[in-house]
């Protein structure tokens, strides 16, 4: 296995239409990388159905189908289905979805072709929000952002859904979490995807500069916060158990991950400081890290 | 006109969320979709400033978004939500429910057409759900959006049926245009609180709604929807007199400018399209409008009406910014139905499918094609 960061055969043609900062390309760069040319990609509405380039132009030296929102894993396994049918067994059959398409409309294809053990690999790049349709609120949408369906006082109220539980109570064959920050770990991780047979998922934190409202300069720094804060911890679930893949020494707060996306901005105060009720809610979201992270580290002291 | 009201510049989609807002609308569940998503925006923002009181949720998809739709309609509370293309063809189980479930429940739909991915306007999605037992209003102007979701629940809630009111991609619903937004009490008056029915929940009255009817009876229900259905294009009629009597503005099922007996050729279009003709019109004067603003159920009545004063060789072209899968548009197909038994030779456009600009001069090319004996549908500027 090699470890390092570089793209070995690039699988993506240059002058993709993503943002500044886009997490999608630099995501897909990796996986297109690893998974090499022989391999189906199905691709619900999100970012990337635009990235992958409009007609008739395609960002990739792979078939992409262009699936319904609600219908990736489904659609993609029909593919593997019809791909079997005519003995080509071994051609990947890749999902890259967001996080509405996975948490939300696409659940139940996703539920579904999970417990069926289909054999595709499914990619969700989570950054928190329909960001195609310009930022509104998602169930993966983290305690505390602001979107354009939940503006201003009306923020998120709740936590978001704790999709890698839900895709562990499946008992699928390998998945993980990963980051862009972490490239090696992503890579490994990618690696590891392609060797097992069966349903594979891997949950990629999302950059998104104009969805979160932050500096593209700064994407790669935020995405290294949201680990090092456990926020978006990094672990891998084989076999039922939880493995984490990366301990920050000493955690940073939650806060200095918050702090430096635009979404989070009115939960701090002008000059720094937080006001009672905002404190609270800050609070809220720290304990809940505090909370996940145990948890998903007591499996690992089960083991 | 009772008195001048004020005049906003507004996009298609803030008229529709604005009328929402003035129908004292309790509870939107929404689905983002492009163009629709800033009718779902702007009503957040206008609940979060407290400048509207309802509820609005974000829900997991189009099909939960129309569902719960039904399920708040059913205790009797007033209920919207706005959608476009690929989120109408998920909601269509629900859209037949909610017809048959008989609950006024009035929608905007911004129109786009399916795959492969566009988002520009196109009356494939709406038109292709023609079937499912809504009442559909075609809007030409913001100004008609906002009246006519006002308008449409109090029809809808007069026949017990669900409305849509459709608005055409981008053209409409982002363009700004003059507004005259009417006071709230006006509105008010024009449409009371909604009342109960036999077809909403009564605690105090328990009953079972949908549960299974055998084959013996299953056609009365059809039977009552068919009632509503037809007298709604005279409802409509009469709703919008009534409209115009408090905000006088008219409107009609349809709407004929330059029909007479000296009229050559009718173009029969809708939403924005006709906009454009009316602009044409000045260069031609033996060519008539006429616009499908009611389109479901069809407004046959209205149509036989104005056609009685046309001389027989006059051309009817329907222009038609959908594809069916069928040879012929939808607009042909339901016009030579309306236009059954007459002799007008008719011809059918295939015009702005997925979002194509339809200028001035299409609509020139339109009035001064030669079809010949060619009975197939044209498709123009492809
Ligand atoms: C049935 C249906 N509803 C809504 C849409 C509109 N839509 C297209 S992309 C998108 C947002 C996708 O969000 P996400 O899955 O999080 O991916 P991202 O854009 O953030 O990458 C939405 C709402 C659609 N295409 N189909
Ligand atoms: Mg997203």
């Amino acid at each position: 296995m090699t470890n390092n960061f570089y793209i070995e055969q690039e699988m993506m043609y240059s002058g993709s239409l993503g943002c500044r900062g886009c997490g999608w390309s630099m995501m897909v760069r990796y996986i297109s990388d690893i998974f090499g040319e022989d391999t189906v990609y199905v691709v619900p509405a999100c970012c990337f159905s635009i990235i992958a380039g409009p007609y008739p132009m395609n960002a990739l030296k792979n078939n992409i189908v262009h699936s319904l929102f609600a219908a990736s894993a489904a659609t993609a396994s029909g593919v593997r289905a019809g791909l079997d049918a005519q003995g080509k067994n071994k051609t990947q059959v890749v999902v890259l979805a967001g996080d509405g398409g996975t948490f939300d409309i696409g659940l139940q294809a996703l539920s579904g072709a999970a417990v069926r053990n289909e054999n595709i690999v499914y990619i969700c790049n989570n950054n928190g929000a329909y960001m195609n349709t310009g930022i509104q609120s998602s169930s993966a949408t983290p305690m505390g952002a602001v979107t354009t369906t939940e503006p201003s006082v009306h923020f998120k109220k709740n936590n978001p859904k704790d999709l890698m539980a839900i895709i562990k109570a499946h008992q699928v064959p390998y998945s993980a979490t990963a980051s862009l920050a972490f490239l090696e770990d992503y890579r490994m991780k990618l690696q590891m995807a392609k060797k097992h047979y069966g349903f594979r998922f891997l949950m990629v934190d999302g950059i998104c500069p104009p969805g979160h409202k932050i500096e593209p300069e700064d994407a790669i720094k935020v995405a290294r916060l949201a680990v090092n804060s456990n926020a978006f911890p990094l672990f891998e679930i084989v076999e039922g158990k939880n493995k984490i893949n990366h301990r920050p020494e000493n955690p940073i707060p939650v806060t200095e991950y918050l702090r430096l996306q635009g979404r989070f901005k009115h939960l701090f105060s002008t000059n720094g400081n937080r006001d009672n009720r905002n404190s609270e809610i800050l609070e809220d979201i720290q304990r809940n890290v505090d909370e996940r992270w145990i948890e998903l580290g007591g499996n690992i002291f089960n083991i | 006109m009772t008195e001048v009201q004020p005049i906003q510049v507004i996009k298609g989609n803030t008229a529709a969320a604005v009328a929402a807002k003035l129908c004292r609308v309790k509870y939107i569940p929404a689905y983002p979709i492009t163009p629709q998503t800033t009718i779902i925006e702007e009503i957040a923002s206008m609940i979060a400033k407290k400048e509207m009181d309802a509820n609005m949720v974000n829900m997991e998809s189009e099909h939960s978004v129309f569902s719960a739709a039904l399920g708040s309609s059913m205790t009797g509370a007033r209920t919207f939500t706005a959608t476009s293309g690929q989120g109408l063809f998920y909601a269509h189980e629900v859209l037949h429910a909610i017809a048959h479930f008989r609950q006024p429940i009035v929608i905007c739909n911004v129109g786009r057409p399916s795959i492969p991915w566009n988002i520009w306007a196109d009356q494939s999605d709406s038109l292709s759900q023609r079937d499912t037992g809504w009442l559909q209003f075609y809007g030409e102007s913001s100004q008609e959006i906002l009246d006519s979701i006002i308008q449409g629940y109090k029809i809808a809630e007069k026949l017990s049926l669900p409305v849509m009111v459709v608005s055409d991609a981008f053209y409409q619903s982002h363009t700004s245009e003059n507004v005259n937004v009417p006071e709230q009490e006006l509105v008010d008056s024009y449409l009371p609180q909604r009342k109960i029915s036999e077809n909403t929940i009564q605690v105090e009255s328990p009953k079972s709604f949908g549960g299974l009817v055998p084959p013996e009876i299953y056609d009365r229900f059809n039977k009552l929807h068919w009632e509503a259905m037809n007298i709604a294009e005279e409802e409509t009629i009469q709703a919008g007199k009534e409209f115009s009597k408090i905000f006088g503005r008219e409107y009609g099922a349809v709407e004929a400018v330059n029909i007479n007996q000296n009229t050559k050729t009718i173009l029969v279009a809708l939403s924005t399209i006709t906009t454009t003709i009316r602009g044409v019109l000045a260069k031609y004067p033996e060519v008539g409008l006429l616009k499908i603003r009611l389109f479901r159920p069809f407004p046959v009545i209205s149509i036989t009406e104005i056609m009685k004063s046309v001389s027989p060789e006059c051309r009817m072209i329907t222009i038609d910014r959908n594809y069916m899968g069928e040879k012929e548009g939808c607009v042909h197909q339901e016009m030579k139905r309306a236009l059954y038994g007459k002799n007008f030779p008719i011809y059918d456009v295939y015009a702005g499918v997925g979002g194509k600009d339809v200028p001035p001069e299409t609509i020139e090319r339109i009035i001064n094609f030669d079809f010949g004996q060619n009975v197939d549908p044209v498709w123009i500027d492809i």
